[in-house]
């Protein structure tokens, strides 16, 4: 289970809401203005969050923007009063996983709230697979990097050996040294993880 | 060559050409001349060698002289006597001096034709016609006639009335009513003469001689009309009475003459003064030399020529005082009958022109006020009609804001109150939804009026958002120009402007932007009203409004220079009900939101120290040229619109 934020500017919205989610075996976090949110939230973390739109200073949409801007795994799902197309395409376009009007059904929510549940889990962990991804590669030296990416490309040591100049000993050290630090124990495990790395 | 041969051939030959032209050529002229002497048994002692020799010297002269010059005779109504009066006379002269001479005789009206078109070289008239041609054609007189039977050709041609001797008359004024019979209006010693002399008296002969006819020629016709009775008065040249007498066409004793003047120079008596006889002219344009020579031939004629025998007359003398001649003109000038109307067309053509001239540049210039009336009468409606249309668009205008502004603040209104109502049911339902949740499976009871309440609020909500539905209008985007469209709603709001003597700077050039212009038109008017309004107490108002485009962005900057808004109405500006004005409903501002974001884009005010950062930042990306400083304190309204094609939907 994650943190479950509310933002909204109504106080007894925010109360109401939490008193519902709580019966549904949620516990919330309410913040009165996006600004306070901001304040205390560590946006790192996987964590779902309720926003209002219409909120006075910074609003609903533009704290998701800054969210999803943090690169934060957060899953955002945008509450509104009333709701237009346009606000609502812009909120999905921006990265909210859904996009509902006030009041939202308890069920409905509840059902919401599992999928972002995982979504956030996903979001972090994939946050932290990249994290990890580049820790790796930041331990290997320049030259295990040349020969990491000339092992994915699929050619043999002598070939690598011979485009790089050096002895093929000496690359079978390097490959090793990759494999290693890259914590996989073939080139297929490399290649895979390589290849959902983004970076 | 015979003789007779010679006159049969011209008595064949020249009245036909005579009758076919009314002309002769001289060698008819002496033809006819040797065919009368013929004919009239005249011993004579030209001999037939000399006719021929004569005429062998005009066959060589027509030969070397192809135009004759041409003599003009005035006739009445016999030409064909004229013609032989003349005739000889001239073919003497044409003998003479070699010159072929053409005599053509001519009514006064013909005569008059051919002198204004300078057709002939020569005329015969009578003084008064010769008088009237000096006059008016620059004609020059050269010889007088001296009439046979009289002793001075300055009085040789008078008028004479004859009546029966029972009939005795002692002034002009007598003949009013007696029958008056004359030869013709244009008659020299016949009618034209006593009507001078009753012009004179104060008489117009034409309207006063009531029984006044012309009966035409001859003149021994009119004698017997009197003598008939047909006729009380005949007016006749003088001597006729004397000549008939002598011929004994008439019983002696039986007609005298009226009004008798005593000391007449001639041998007949006369009711009139009297005039010089015939004259013999020539044109201004006739040669000199020519004329010169004929002169003399006529000179050289003497009274027992048989060619002044013919003419009727003793010889020609030199030009007589024709002063009193002149005075008869004068005189029957005022008359119709001698009125030279050609001459006096010919005089007045100028003037006629002239007035013509004048009256078709009236009539122009009428034609181009009336034109030019109609063309501005045009405009001026054209205009007023423009005027009445702008007027009309310019309420149209207006109407359709209010309107606009009608539905937007009642779409507003129920969108606040929506929103107002919808936060409380929201509550409603999440409590009630929570405490469903906590209820357990006995309670169903309460599950069941729980979820009831559900209900109800589901069924409130539902109809709040119709009613918001019902009040919202639906937008219609267009191309336009936001400079057009600022100006627009700027000339909307120019009482208000008149009203604070404010002068807003401007900062336009065209951009065109895809926007619902009514509804950004209500974004601009309540930004700029707000701006009025913050300016109220101000004493130096400023409203300063520019656009600038930055990256597929129109940025709209209104910077007023009014109290500008503390933190927490500036965080709460675009929230319906908040206001600081009295009667203010706070939705203004709601309104503008709403459209600025249905639009795509996005609305921000800022107190002007804060505005300035900002606009910096925009500056320093170089598309803002503000016009100036921006004052100190205030409120900046920065309205960001997605440039056309570029809102995300």
């Amino acid at each position: 289970m994650c943190d479950l934020y509310l933002v909204d500017d109504d106080q007894d919205v925010l109360d109401s809401l939490s008193w519902m989610l709580e019966a549904l075996g949620h516990s919330t976090e309410c913040y009165i203005s996006a600004d306070r949110f901001l304040a205390s939230v560590d946006l790192s973390q996987p964590a779902i969050a309720i926003l209002d739109i219409q909120m006075p200073g910074t609003d609903g949409i533009e704290l998701l923007t800054k969210i999803k801007s943090a690169n934060s795994p957060i899953s955002v799902i945008m509450l509104t009063g009333h709701g237009t197309i346009s606000m609502a395409v812009q909120a999905i376009q921006k990265g909210a996983i859904d996009f509902l009007e006030k009041p939202v059904d308890g069920d409905k929510l509840n059902h919401l709230l599992a999928k972002a549940l995982e979504q956030t889990n996903n979001a972090f962990t994939e946050h932290n697979l990249q994290a990890s991804i580049v820790e790796r590669i930041n331990t290997l030296t320049p030259r295990e990097l040349q020969v990491m990416h000339k092992v994915l490309q699929g050619k043999l040591n002598k070939v690598i050996a011979s485009e790089l100049n050096i002895a093929q000993r000496t690359i079978e050290l390097h490959r090793q040294k990759v494999m290693q630090k890259m914590q996989v124990s073939n080139i297929a495990e490399l290649a895979y993880l390589m290849a959902n790395s983004k970076v | 060559m015979n003789r007779r041969a010679i006159s049969s051939f011209c008595s064949v030959i020249c009245p036909t050409l005579r009758r076919t032209s009314m002309t002769l050529l001289l060698v008819c002229g002496a033809c006819f001349a040797v065919a009368q002497e013929d004919a009239s048994h005249f011993t004579n002692a030209t001999d037939t060698n000399d006719v021929a020799e004569k005429l062998g010297e005009h066959s060589v002269s027509t030969t070397t002289i192809i135009t004759p010059l041409r003599v003009g005779a005035l006739a009445f109504a016999a030409p064909d006597a004229v013609y032989k009066r003349w005739a000889p006379t001239l073919a003497r002269v044409s003998q003479e001096t070699g010159i072929p001479l053409e005599l053509i005789p001519l009514t006064p009206n013909e005569l008059v034709e051919k002198v204004s078109r300078e057709e002939l070289d020569f005329i015969i008239g009578n003084a008064l016609i010769t008088v009237a041609f000096k006059k008016d054609y620059g004609v020059s007189h050269l010889l007088t006639l001296m009439p046979r039977n009289q002793v001075s050709p300055e009085h040789a041609v008078g008028s004479a009335l004859i009546a029966k001797q029972s009939l005795n008359i002692r002034h002009f004024q007598d003949l009013m009513h007696l029958k008056v019979v004359s030869s013709d209006p244009n008659a020299f010693g016949g009618f034209q003469i006593l009507a001078g002399e009753m012009v004179k008296q104060g008489l117009n002969p034409l309207a006063d001689l009531k029984h006044l006819s012309f009966v035409g020629f001859p003149q021994d016709k009119l004698l017997d009309q009197v003598l008939d009775g047909r006729a009380d008065v005949a007016i006749l040249p003088t001597c006729v009475l004397e000549s008939a007498l002598a011929r004994h066409l008439i019983p002696p004793n039986a007609l005298h003459i009226l009004l008798p003047k005593t000391d007449s120079d001639i041998g007949c008596q006369t009711s009139s003064q009297l005039y010089p006889s015939y004259a013999f002219s020539k044109l201004g344009k006739t040669d000199h030399k020519a004329a010169s020579a004929i002169v003399r031939a006529l000179l050289a004629i003497t009274a027992q020529d048989t060619q002044a025998v013919a003419g009727h007359y003793k010889y020609w003398s030199v030009p007589v005082n024709d002063s009193h001649v002149f005075a008869l003109l004068k005189n029957l000038q005022r008359w119709p009958f001698v009125t030279n109307w050609q001459r006096l067309a010919e005089d007045a053509t100028p003037w006629a022109l002239l007035i013509a001239i004048g009256l078709l540049l009236g009539y122009f210039h009428h034609l181009r006020v009336k034109r030019l009336v109609v063309k501005r009468t045009k405009a001026l409606s054209d205009e007023m009609a423009q005027h009445k249309h702008t007027q009309k668009a310019l309420f149209e205008q207006q109407k359709q804001f209010y309107k606009a502004q009608r539905v937007l603040l009642t779409g507003e209104m129920a969108s606040g109150i929506a929103h107002e109502l919808n936060q409380p049911l929201a509550g409603i339902r999440y409590l009630t939804q929570g405490c469903i949740y906590r209820l357990d499976e006995t309670q169903t009871d309460l599950k069941q009026a729980l979820n009831k309440t559900i209900l109800q609020v589901d069924r409130a909500q539902s109809t709040i958002k119709r009613f918001r539905q019902f009040c919202q209008q639906p937008s219609v985007y267009q191309n336009c120009d936001l400079k057009d469209l600022i100006d627009e709603t700027l000339n909307l709001m120019q009482p208000d402007f008149k009203r604070m003597k404010l002068v807003p700077q401007l900062a336009l050039w065209p951009i065109t932007v895809s926007v619902d212009q009514s509804l950004m038109q209500q974004v601009l008017v309540n930004l700029i009203r707000n701006a009025l309004d913050a300016m109220e107490t101000s004493h130096k108002p400023r409203l300063q409004i520019s656009v600038l485009d930055d990256a597929g962005q129109v940025h709209i900057v209104i910077t007023d220079s009014g109290v500008g808004l503390n933190d927490d109405a500036l965080q709460r500006l675009f929230f319906p009900f908040e206001t600081s004005k009295a009667n203010g409903l706070g939705l203004g501002m709601v309104v503008c939101k709403r459209i600025v974001e249905e639009h795509g884009g996005k609305i921000r005010a800022f107190n002007n120290q804060k505005a300035t950062t900002e606009l910096d930042d925009l500056k320093a990306r170089g598309n803002l040229t503000f016009i100036s400083a921006i004052p100190p304190k205030g409120l900046t309204v920065l309205v960001t619109l997605p440039l056309k094609g570029q809102i995300d939907v």
